[in-house]
């Protein structure tokens, strides 16, 4: 298809390269340089999405980050949907693939217009809010036929193979924006030796100046903007990132920037290149030179493919060589956008009439439209457009000074494009971001940034500044005051020679009057991506809807993915008036992150897939993994959970475990445990304050069980610690504990105690620990080591120092299963040495690996708490039965002691920790069940505790489970029944915590 | 229970110091990055790239912590290690093989060669009074080294740290989030930085750093 709509020269395209892409399913040609939007127009595409509640054809308005309507899918698989994509800044490769997003079949042809026109007038503002909520139970079913009918866009359904990532900057000053002032401001800095960021969305530097034929210092714009561009290019501390959308401005001068490293040349990135970045931008300071978006005027049928605002029709003129139709009407309320006029006279097309909203025009460029022979119509404006899928004429009548009603007849013309322009709206929305409120500005009819508390300066087009000259002055002078401010001799910069207008006053108007009231005139649309009418805001503020905000989310107005950029302006205008107010006693509604839609992969980064969370791996890992283990996850480690062999069900894989260790020997890598090495003279007294027992007595040699609580005296974590020497402890602590407890001690030495001499060092790493356990361990591990292992010399709770498999190594007799159980610890290094060596002399006794839910159901057989699982931070230890690991009489407090005596925790029906046995000891309680004391009991029934851990035990050959029940611990040998959602209750008897070995004999052989 | 000592241990032992190195011929020792056969990556590896890695394996890691105030601690580290303590914060010195970064006020890592550990540590225990803690971590933690062009860019998908040449010379040492773990960074040279990584962490930085690397190239270093 020919590009009708394409001039034979000028712009920034490249008619060398053609190009070749798919929208809604047909094939175009279009050039390098172009974004979808100017290939769309350039082939006379008109209509580019349905609109989302009436199913109105729209057309392509702007030419940038505001466009409402040309929201495209783009993707030429379905692994490289991208939804949201604004073809106004989708450059253009060849092959691209796209696709209108809600119209439905298509956008030629819509099954939803049919509704629209019918239904339209049947949907005003609340529609949802009035309508689809009730019953609220059919929303479901509502909101699939919303969702058919509007969307914009849709998730790919398959994995994304591209690779995003984050980046971290740092810079003295970070310029958004690479326009005039921005160029300006970054070159002054750049020249005063700061660090400098200086970023912009589109490809290339240069702002509005790569659509402006303005001449600034006797070059072309675009040779100026090239002769700055190299220049910063040739100080290395200055960075700059053309295709880089500044998102969003955090707290502190965050910034975080999309770059768009791929998504410009391909459908998919280049092998091991990333497809965009985030850069995380630490700066201090910023300057906004974000510039303006020219703002639309409110008239009748304004959303009428053909509509577009007059800069955006420039734009597509001088930097695209693209004519959007053939004969133009242009309304304004301003000399600004007479440049429009000319610009389309000199593509050669006709400019049926400019009406400008004033009673008088008589700037410089309203003087050169007019010595162009173009019709200029004064004190009038277009209130109405005709044609259906593309604007077929336009009506033209005479209105009052202030723009309130129309009061002169009506004529028509006839065209195919209408260019309006109601002035300029700073883009402030990165100010927003950081909570500053905008302010209105009477003289140029918009909000300019607000105080702020960040170290912010603006400049440009953000601060209502728009003469090409003034820009260019406050461009430098941002950057000379960020020099100053970071302690920089400001230098220098030579203002250009730019050419100087003279314009004439604007006038202040949004909403353009008809010869009908707004409620029965032709719709007259503020936002178009929701479908918002001039009729119903004035309907909302009637309907006691008077503030902004809730205009706002009454209408959906700026709901979109636009964020409302052309049209919340125009909407709060509206509002304003409706309710006899200012502007400024309105308000304005505020600016989230992000600017622009951004991929969810730019936000992930490389934190996804097997780089999601850290795996901790313990040195015998590549065993665990050669052996078949299967892991849990405990906090970031990967322990090995059990070892089935071939054809195991997993209860049979346990049952083999326990039995292992309790018939001759098991081995657990408990490397995980946290450690903790406590050094100093007072390491005693402190772990005296931190656990609830007694240490004071603890010799050298010995190992000690012991519990810690919070203030309120309830357990968090517990472990053994050993006495290494008189001022020398080490400390285990629970594998998903051992951060918190190393952190709770330095707290608690550094703000309440640190007259303490004691320091604490995290060894949880450095040590491979590895717990044998089982009547034949002893005789394992002495084929291994020099140390004398009999029962008369190393007891149990004893550690001792020695070789083990060749390695020097601590050994502490300590037992978490009650069996014999020595737990071999050595320098991480040659952990897989020794635990191969084990196994090498461990096979005549059946050596058996062993992972976390055989270790679980051991030690539940005896009765062992696991911090965590059977305590939940509403458990003291007395509730725990642990009594006999409280020692009250310690000279100096503890920890939790206080806690523990408060009147509720000394009740005695509290909830306490004891056996359970099921009646039919082939029943397993499922963990989590509630106790009652009478089944049949009407719900809701009066609960008495829960089962806290809750095993089959193939030693015992029955079921065994801890729970908690009120006074439990006074009511052993009671029944108390545990019914289920299936309906079955399940009987249990109340007993003994220890179901195996009560007397302790097993681990003291 | 018994408070009786065990035989071999002396009522006297305030503080139980352990040669933790084996010298037995047929044990092996394996570093946190073993599994990974750096070293047969090296070889196949292409030799161009922009960054370069390589783990400086198995190597002595001994923290300190003593106060600034004690003389006596700053002057026998400064005598047994044969360098002073750096005691201007993120700075790291070197004398020979020995290492020293500083790691917070109160905290020094030396990193020397594996069999000079248990000497040091003796050497510090009797040579300073007063409150200190020596600890061997040899076993803990591992140090990669990045080099090259691209290495910097590496580090800045990885850590927040500014490691701008201007505000990270040679030789500052900070520590820090380092993906979803945490480094000791230190630059060591010109282009070049050593990253202490805890052992469990091992293996998700070397995930983290090849995968942050690939654009560059990446070069196995033996």
């Amino acid at each position: 298809m020919s590009q009708k709509n394409r001039l034979q020269s000028g712009g920034r395209i490249d008619r060398s390269k053609a190009l070749t892409f798919t929208y809604n399913g047909r094939q175009y040609k279009g050039y390098q340089g172009d974004t979808i939007a100017s290939a769309l127009l350039a082939n006379g595409v008109d209509i580019v999405a349905r609109s989302f509640k009436y199913s109105r054809p729209r057309g392509i308005v702007a030419a940038g980050a505001e466009e409402p309507n040309a929201v495209l899918q783009v993707g030429a698989t379905e692994a490289t949907q991208v939804p949201n994509v604004r073809a106004t800044q989708q450059e253009l490769y060849d092959g691209l693939v796209c696709g209108a997003t809600n119209g439905w079949p298509s956008v030629e042809s819509d099954m939803m217009g049919l509704m629209g026109k019918v239904g339209g007038n049947m949907m005003p503002p609340g529609f949802y809010y009035k309508t689809f909520m009730y019953p609220q139970s059919m929303w479901k079913t509502y909101e699939k036929f919303i969702r058919m009918a509007a969307g914009l866009g849709r998730a790919p359904k398959e994995v994304d193979q591209d690779e995003y990532d984050a980046v971290n900057q740092h810079c003295d000053l970070m310029v958004v924006g690479a326009g005039p002032a921005g160029l300006m401001a970054a070159l002054t800095a750049a020249r005063s030796g700061a660090r400098v960021i200086i970023a912009d969305e589109q490809s290339e530097f240069g702002g509005h100046l790569l659509s402006s034929r303005e001449r600034i210092g006797g070059k072309s714009a675009a040779d100026w903007v090239a002769d700055i561009v190299e220049e910063l290019a040739s100080y290395p501390d200055v960075l700059m990132l053309p295709r880089s959308t500044v998102n969003g401005y955090h707290d502190h001068n965050f910034l975080t920037i999309n770059e768009n490293r791929s998504d410009y040349k391909g459908d998919k990135a280049p092998a091991d290149q990333v497809r965009q970045r985030m850069h995380r931008v630490r700066a201090h300071w910023v300057v906004l030179a974000t510039g303006a978006h020219e703002r639309p005027l409110v008239y009748g049928y304004n959303d009428v493919p053909g509509c577009m605002i007059a800069s955006a029709v420039s734009t597509y003129i001088n930097r695209y060589g693209v004519v959007p139709g053939n004969k133009l009407v242009l309304m304004t309320t301003n000399d600004s956008a007479y440049q429009t006029a000319l610009d389309w006279a000199d593509a050669g097309r006709e400019v049926v009439a400019v009406v400008d909203t004033r009673a008088k025009a008589e700037g410089d460029l309203v003087e050169a439209v007019r010595k162009r022979g173009i019709k200029v119509i004064t004190g009038s404006a277009v209130i109405e457009v005709s044609g259906k899928k593309r604007v077929s004429g336009v009506t033209v009548a005479a209105i009052d000074a202030k723009g309130d009603k129309v009061v002169g007849g009506a004529q028509h013309m006839s065209c195919d494009t209408v260019a309006s322009s109601g002035g300029w709206s700073p883009v402030v929305h990165l100010s927003c971001h950081t909570g500053s409120r905008p302010v209105w500005r009477e003289d140029i009819f918009g909000f300019v940034p607000g105080p702020t508390v960040q170290k912010q300066l603006i400049a440009g087009g953000i601060n209502g500044t728009y003469a090409l000259e003034k820009v260019l002055a406050e461009g430098v002078e941002a950057g000379r005051e960020a020099a100053t401010r970071l302690g920089l001799t400001a230098a220098d910069v030579q203002l250009p020679n730019v050419r100087s207008l003279s314009e004439g006053k604007a006038m202040e108007l949004y909403h353009i009057p008809h010869t009908k009231p707004t409620s029965r005139a032709p719709k007259q649309f503020v936002d178009y991506q929701n479908d918002v009418t001039a009729a119903a805001i004035e309907l909302a503020t009637r309907e006691g809807f008077e503030a902004i905000e809730h205009v706002k989310r009454y209408t959906a107005m700026g709901f979109g993915t636009d964020q409302g950029k052309l049209g919340n302006i125009n909407g709060m205008a509206i509002t304003a008036k409706s309710v006899g107010q200012t502007i400024p006693e309105t308000g304005t509604t505020v600016f989230r992150p992000n600017y622009t839609p951004i991929a969810f992969g730019a936000i992930a980064g490389r934190n996804c897939k097997e780089l999601f969370e850290p795996k901790r791996f313990s040195a015998m890992h590549k065993w665990h993994e050669e052996n078949g283990a299967l892991y849990e996850d405990v906090g970031q480690w990967k322990r090995p959970w059990y070892f089935p062999k071939a054809g195991e069900t997993m209860q049979q894989s346990l049952d083999r475990e326990c039995k292992a260790v309790r018939e001759s020997v098991g081995i657990l890598d408990a490397s995980t445990l946290g450690k903790i090495d406590i050094q100093g003279k007072d390491a005693r007294e402190f772990l005296a304050r931190v656990y609830t027992n007694a240490w004071a007595k603890l010799g050298v040699g010995k190992c000690r069980y012991g519990l810690m609580c919070k203030e309120d005296g309830m357990v968090f974590d517990d472990g053994v610690t050993s006495c290494l020497g008189e001022n020398h402890f080490l400390m285990t602590t629970t594998t998903g504990g051992a951060a918190g407890v190393l952190e709770w001690l330095e707290l608690y030495h550094q703000t309440e105690w640190p007259e303490l001499e004691v320091y604490f060092t995290s060894v949880t790493d450095h040590w491979a620990t590895m717990t044998i356990s089982g009547p034949n361990s002893r005789k394992l591990l002495a084929e291994l080591t020099d140390i004398d292992l009999s029962n008369d010399t190393f007891k149990f709770m004893d550690w001792r120092e020695g070789s083990v498999a060749g390695v020097p190594a601590r050994v502490f007799r300590i037992s978490f299963t009650g069996e014999l159980s020595f737990e071999v610890n050595v320098q991480a290094n040659y952990g897989l040495h020794v635990w191969e060596k084990l196994f090498e002399h461990g096979a005549k006794y059946n050596l058996t690996p062993y992972g976390t839910e055989t270790m679980h159901i051991l030690r539940a057989e005896k009765g062992f708490i696991i911090a965590g699982q059977d305590t939940d931070g509403s458990v003291t230890p007395h509730d725990l039965g642990m009594s006999w690991c409280v020692a009250d009489s310690k000279p100096f407090s503890y920890i939790g002691k206080r806690g523990m005596m408060r009147s509720d925790c000394v009740r005695k029906d509290r909830k306490q920790m004891v056996g359970l046995k099921t009646k039919d000891p082939k029943v397993v309680l499922p963990e989590g069940a509630q106790a009652v004391a009478d089944p049949k009991q009407p719900i809701p029934m009066d609960l008495l505790g829960h089962v806290s851990s809750s095993y089959w035990s193939a030693n015992l050959n029955r079921s065994i489970a801890l729970g908690f029940v009120k006074g439990g611990l006074e009511r052993m040998g009671e029944t108390v029944y545990y019914p289920l959602a299936d309906g079955r209750v399940i009987e249990a008897e109340i007993c003994s915590p220890i179901f195996l070995d009560p007397k302790g004999e097993r681990q003291n052989v | 229970m018994s408070e009786t000592l065990a035989p071999e241990k002396e009522a006297t032992v305030t503080v139980a110091v352990m040669n933790q190195l084996s010298t037995a011929k047929d044990v092996r020792a394996e570093s946190p990055l073993h599994h990974a056969e750096l070293d047969k990556l090296a070889s196949r590896n292409p030799r161009a790239g922009g960054v370069s890695l390589r783990e400086l394996k198995l190597l002595g890691h001994l923290t300190l912590r003593g106060s600034q105030q004690n003389q006596s601690f700053m002057n026998g580290c400064a005598e047994v290690l044969g360098v002073a303590l750096p005691t201007l914060p993120l700075t790291s010195v070197e004398k020979g093989s020995v290492s020293i970064r500083w790691v917070s006020p109160d905290e020094w890592l030396v990193v020397l060669p594996a069999d000079q550990a248990f000497e040091v540590e003796r050497g510090l225990r009797a040579a300073i009074e007063g409150h200190y803690q020596v600890v061997n971590v040899s076993g803990g933690q591992t140090i990669l080294e990045l080099s090259g062009p691209n290495a910097r860019d590496v580090l800045k998908k990885s850590t927040v740290l500014d490691v701008h040449p201007s505000q990270f010379p040679v030789g500052k040492v900070a520590g820090s989030v380092f993906a979803k773990s945490t480094a000791l960074v230190r630059r060591s040279g010109e282009d070049t930085w050593e990253l202490v990584v805890r052992r469990s962490f091992a293996d998700y930085i070397w995930l983290w750093l090849q995968d942050a690397s690939r654009e560059y190239g990446l070069v196995i270093k033996h």
